[in-house]
């Protein structure tokens, strides 16, 4: 493993990847999300999927990505906090599998990196016609929301929750402000992307050297002025709010938001992650064997944390009329586990577990590269899970009941049939 | 060593049929840390009538995944405390015609397979623990019916057949459930989780000999009783029960499903199956000029796409998405199958789908989870994933375009709309 740096916040990585049938780069832009420009940058990935200059029709770079004997090419935003990551990836076989000894290699570091840095213009702005289209499929995602009403619901808290906050920003922008993004506002907000990001470029396998001297070739002339990210965050602890929202439907959601109230540091992972994990984070998790397998009270319910934010969300999938019962079984599995005992039988076996899974991480390229780029975004140095086993194993339930006592309920969100809600309890 | 010989390499696996009738498939992967394993049954959602010993069996619907939910359980604890104990991350699933229970694991891959063979060879139900997962269940069926993907898929099925079990959701109903006894259970076991009708797959960081020791100590090296089992499938006529659907939830834009009713598929022809794999890139994956107008007018949305359903006695062709103008995208669809039956495939599109398919092949084998699932798969549909490429390899645009002129009859196909409820 290796990481060098090639530019201004530009850095190269390159990953083992010897035993894969498969190489991939991955080209990370990670800076602030600006509450005004969160709507272009929603657009942004749908139109660099396009095409690039090299080739701007989208249909004939399906078809040269199936020619590559179907390379995976995706263009995709995630949120980092309160920091925006749109990652340019493709993945395809090693050159040895290809039939007639092409140069597979070669054609994926042209793509990713053409689709990254040598977008397909006109006139100097993105092409209009793509940029209508796209801004109609984004408006018909963010109309189309409520379909998923496990998803939506837990959407809905998080924006209550994070209201005012820089993670509160939309990763998929605002309905409203679709019409108003244009070839112009886009480009723009490129530009900021290829100036400001912070850029990991990660190679596991392939030609390291020649995605090297492509990304040099596109970085010189570039104007860089990396910004500063944002740090961690976390919201103040407030008075527990309920909220209810009705639909028709069969099965209520309740998704349950907790605030860790002060920031945490990389230092609380790994207690942070078997706090998770024995809370409701595995199948040997209070939340999954209390409130689903012996109180029967949901049929999902699992708890998740980001050290990122500083909070904890709680989602689960009730009986409309058990909705306020599931409440309290969460909580009250969650007030056990903080002042309650702790067996050294399930702390174990939650450990083993996360052990087990930290193993198994250099076994899929996606999950070996998610695993250093955590490591880069945390601004920690890049070490092998190995080493983060050993940092776990010294975990104790000390640690564990901190994460967990540190944390406060704000907000509870219920998606539930007009006459099963929380008042009619 | 040629591009080809290397994906025969690559696509290897051991495999070895035990005195007891199993089928153990094994592929070590070097310098992978974890094991995925599967051990499978030939048993599904559609088995639900049948014959065990002379003894006629009728289960209600949903009667395979609440065993597969069951056979967690034993009489010394339930196997997710056991897995605790090893550090594997297990899980199980139902099919329409299979169940399959798997982990995951880097260490103590022994004692995770013991834990493993031992609870699904030895099964254990009372009516008081059949009552109790009747809850959980009852959950997961609510789930289910609040999902727009879910009930669409279950309407086109049942608008294509009249009798053919693959009308009834794969969890069944509370009130189906409701019906399962002790009794049932266990007839099921001597029926279908009897070795010869079970596969056990592995991939990753293990041995054959590691596997045959695991296989010997749960008693799988022995001969069995032979069990004589006859399943029983309702008769089907070859058009589809009602042409067209409708059902409303409380979402916001019409989904469609446009299906068709194929002739059951004979055993053993690949090519065949290999050319229903193909046929939705064909029609309308990405790289068809039919996905790019849909698009382009903003009638579909990256989700519109194809699948092929097989299982005994149904094969069907789905279509579903959602749009604001699905008799549009629907109309032209249909017009898009007729053009290619009539024309043929374009050339340049199936080498690439080929290609495509191809390199999907080869991806499968990369992850330890991928490959035993597709080594499980193959063994259940009667071919090796080595017999699946060579067939690829030796199809032609020829073939295809015999093949489609028999498929996608426009008498048998279905439509189904999901309108938005009006409040």
């Amino acid at each position: 493993m290796e990481r060098v740096n090639v530019g201004p916040g530009v850095y190269l990585t390159r990953l083992e990847a010897e035993k894969f049938n498969r190489q991939r780069i991955a080209i990370h832009f990670q800076f602030p999300n600006l509450r005004e420009d969160a709507t272009a940058a929603a657009v942004l990935p749908l139109v660099l999927e396009r095409g690039w200059a090299g080739c701007p029709d989208m249909t004939r770079l399906s078809r040269q990505l199936a020619k590559l004997y179907g390379a995976n090419l995706g263009v995709d935003a995630t949120l980092n906090g309160g920091n925006r990551v749109i990652t340019v990836d493709i993945s395809g076989i090693k050159n040895e599998f290809a039939l007639e000894g092409e140069d597979l290699s070669g054609e994926y570091a042209k793509i990713a990196l053409g689709v990254a840095f040598r977008p397909y213009l006109v006139e100097g702005v993105f092409d209009p016609e793509a940029v209508e289209i796209e801004k109609q499929k984004l408006a018909q995602r963010l109309e189309t929301e409520i379909n998923d009403k496990r998803l939506y619901c837990v959407r809905q808290a998080r924006r209550i929750f994070f209201s005012g906050s820089p993670a509160a920003v939309e990763r998929d922008g605002y309905l409203e402000e679709v019409p108003g993004v244009t070839p112009q506002t886009l480009k723009a907000v490129y530009d900021r992307m290829i100036s400001t990001a912070t850029i990991d470029v990660m190679v596991q396998g392939g030609d390291g050297e020649e995605v090297r001297r492509q990304l040099e070739e596109y970085l010189t002339g570039l104007e860089r002025n990396p910004a500063p990210l944002v740090e961690n965050l976390a919201m103040p602890a407030t008075e527990t709010l309920h909220r209810e929202e009705y639909f028709d439907m069969v099965q209520a959601k309740l998704c349950m938001m907790f605030t860790w109230d002060k920031p945490m540091s990389a230092a609380d992972l790994n207690a942070a992650r078997l706090a998770m994990a024995l809370y409701g984070g595995s199948v040997s998790s209070r939340l999954f064997l209390n409130v689903r397998e012996k109180q029967s009270l949901c049929y999902y319910c699992s708890s998740t944390c980001s050290t990122m934010t500083g909070a904890m969300v709680v989602d689960s999938g009730v009986e409309p009329a058990n909705a306020k019962r599931a409440e309290q079984a969460i909580l009250r599995e969650w007030e056990n586990l903080k002042t309650g005992e702790i067996t050294d039988e399930e702390l174990e076996d939650c450990r083993r577990s996360l052990l087990s899974g930290m193993d198994a991480v250099g076994d899929s390229l996606e999950g070996e590269e998610n695993w250093y780029y955590m490591q880069i975004c945390r601004g920690e140095p890049l070490l092998p899970p190995s080493r983060s086993k050993e940092a776990l194993l010294t975990v104790t339930r000390e640690d564990v009941r901190r994460i967990l006592q540190g944390f406060h309920y704000s907000l509870g969100y219920l998606l539930t049939r007009k006459e099963a809600g929380y008042d009619s309890l | 060593m040629t591009a080809f010989n290397r994906v025969a390499e690559t696509m290897a696996y051991k495999t070895i049929t035990l005195p007891s009738g199993l089928t153990v498939l094994v592929r070590p992967m070097p310098g992978y840390s974890a094991v995925h394993a599967i051990y499978a049954t030939k048993f599904g959602a559609i088995d639900r009538d049948f014959t065990v010993n002379g003894k006629t069996v009728h289960l209600p619907a949903g009667v395979a995944h609440f065993l597969e939910h069951k056979m967690f359980e034993s009489e010394d604890g339930d196997a997710f405390s056991k897995y605790a104990k090893t550090g594997a991350n297990a899980n199980a699933y139902t099919g329409f015609d299979r169940t399959a229970y798997i982990f995951t694991a880097s260490s103590k891959i022994d004692e995770s397979l013991d834990v493993l063979l031992g609870m699904v060879g030895n099964p254990y139900f009372t009516e008081q623990t059949i009552q109790k997962e009747q809850g959980i269940i009852g959950q997961e069926i609510k789930m289910y019916d609040d999902s727009v993907d879910w009930r669409l898929m279950m309407a086109l099925f049942q608008s294509l057949y009249e009798h053919h079990p693959l009308r009834d959701d794969i969890a069944g109903s509370v009130q189906s459930i409701a019906r399962i006894t002790p009794e049932m259970l266990y007839d099921c076991c001597t029926a279908f989780y009897r070795p010869e009708n079970m596969v056990l797959a592995l991939a990753g960081n293990i041995t054959e000999e590691q596997v045959l020791a695991a296989c010997a100590r749960a008693g799988l090296d022995k001969p069995r009783d032979p069990v004589e089992v006859r399943r029983i499938f309702p008769e089907e006529g070859p058009l589809p029960w009602r042409k067209e659907y409708e059902i409303s939830m409380p979402i916001v834009q019409t989904g469609f499903g446009l299906a068709f009713k194929e002739p059951p598929l004979e055993k053993g022809n690949l090519k065949r199956e290999i050319i229903y794999d193909l046929l939705p890139d064909l029609i309308c994956g990405g790289m068809t000029p039919l996905y790019r107008r849909l698009y382009d007018e903003g009638l579909v949305n990256p989700e519109f796409d194809g699948e092929t359903l097989l299982v005994e006695g149904a094969t069907c062709v789905l279509f579903t998405g959602e749009s604001q103008q699905c008799d549009r995208v629907l109309e032209l669809l249909r017009e898009e199958i007729a053009r290619i039956k009539a024309q043929g495939v374009e050339p340049e599109l199936f080498t690439l789908v080929k290609n495509q398919l191809y390199g999907e092949a080869i991806v499968d084998m990369e992850s330890v989870v991928d490959a035993a699932s597709s080594m499980a798969s193959a063994h259940q549909h009667g071919r090796t994933l080595y017999q699946g490429i060579q067939t690829l390899a030796a199809l032609t645009k020829e073939d295809v375009d015999r093949e489609l002129a028999t498929m996608l009859d426009p008498e048998t196909s279905v439509v189904v709309r999901v309108l938005p409820q009006k409040s």
